[in-house]
């Protein structure tokens, strides 16, 4: 009797170990590592170190739609597709990385003398001294609570960053733009404040086609239903908000209005 | 003076005869290569304004799109790889805005 009751125990838990989460809490981010972006499309099989992105230098010194209109860098990590052949070609990274504006990125005839330049980008799991060092790169600008701790609207708006928005070869002229009037959504949930969405402030950084209709599909206000499950499953404004934008838990960022 | 204008001429004269479907399809193409950029380049000015554009430019717009991209599913070559992947991609988010505004005047 001991026995089976010994074995019936043993067999509970080693069921209950086996179908045991194996802990899906994940770490956050380092405000320095936050929008970080690893691109491994073919960089393991070609025996290189995957990149690291930084996202929060990048977004200092250039608006989304640069990269992710006129470059042409999918929203989506290695959805791109990025090959070395494309950037020695002048594309995608190879567009401001080109030895004349900034450094290199990948080249045909590569010495082992270029590898602190390849490790410049190629450089996960490597101990590398990044010549931008992020604490010393914001400590005047505006702070915020989450993601990258830094206020990146009140940082421009100071004059602190100017990001471009324009490459002489790469981007169109284009016809200024129309100034775009904010707008309410109703909050879903009774008694969370409504959200005021700055339309205006997004059509500057991002453009209208970087959102309509890949991000948000709908052709009238209010048709396409989501919620914040969906959001946190980075789809609609979790896209940009749950990785690179501030993040989903500073929800009073959005949701700015009374309670009604 | 007058024999060296006269041998330009000749040398130029078979120049052209020997060599002038080569000169003429190297100047299309590179025309060609330009022309098609240039293209883009025009019918995706608009996309800041497309929602002010009456649904017949929207209409003229996503055709342009529609045979541009025609044009660049030829493109070959490391460099054409390239540059029809990233054509492709901003063309396309070009194209779905206008089509995107165009449905949203008729739906109006």
């Amino acid at each position: 009797m001991k026995k089976a009751l010994f074995f019936t125990g043993l067999l509970v838990f080693t069921i209950s170990i086996a179908l045991a989460q194996t802990g899906v809490k994940k770490r956050r981010p380092l405000p320095f590592e936050y929008g970080r972006v690893v691109i491994n499309n073919y960089s393991e099989t070609s025996h290189i170190s995957p990149v690291v992105f930084d996202h929060w230098l990048h977004r200092a010194k250039f608006t989304c739609r640069i990269c992710h209109v006129d470059i042409g860098f999918a929203m989506q990590t290695e959805v791109t597709d990025i090959r070395a052949a494309d950037n020695i070609n002048g594309y995608y990274c190879g567009t401001c990385h080109n030895g004349k504006d900034t450094f290199s990125s990948c080249k045909n005839d590569f010495t082992p003398k270029d590898s602190a330049t390849c490790d410049r980008c190629h450089s996960l799991g490597k101990k590398i001294v990044k010549k931008y060092d992020f604490r010393e790169f914001v400590k005047d600008w505006p702070r915020e609570r989450l993601g990258n701790g830094v206020d990146w609207e009140k940082t421009e708006e100071q004059g602190l960053i100017t990001p471009v928005d324009f490459i002489e070869g790469v981007s169109i002229k284009r016809e200024k733009l129309a100034d775009q009037a904010d707008f309410e959504l109703g909050a879903k949930v009774e008694g969370m404040p409504d959200i005021l969405f700055s339309h205006r402030k997004h059509t500057i950084w991002n453009g209208c086609e970087l959102c309509h209709p890949e991000i948000f599909i709908g052709i009238k206000k209010g048709i396409t239903k989501y919620s914040m499950v969906d959001i946190y499953d980075g789809k609609y404004c979790g896209v940009c908000h749950k990785s690179v934008a501030f993040p989903l838990l500073d929800c009073q960022r959005c949701h700015t209005e009374e309670v009604r | 003076m007058r024999n060296i204008v006269r041998f330009t001429f000749i040398s130029l004269l078979f120049l052209y005869f020997s060599h002038g479907n080569f000169i003429v399809d190297t100047l299309g193409s590179a025309y060609a290569q330009q022309d098609w950029k240039q293209e883009y380049a025009d019918v995706c000015a608009k996309t800041q304004n497309a929602m002010t554009l009456s649904s017949a430019e929207l209409k003229n717009h996503i055709e342009r799109c529609d045979n541009l991209q025609e044009r660049i599913n030829e493109l070959n070559g490391s460099q054409g790889k390239t540059e029809k992947k990233v054509y492709t991609k901003r063309l396309k988010m070009c194209r779905d805005l206008y089509d995107f505004a165009l449905k949203y005047k008729e739906e109006k």
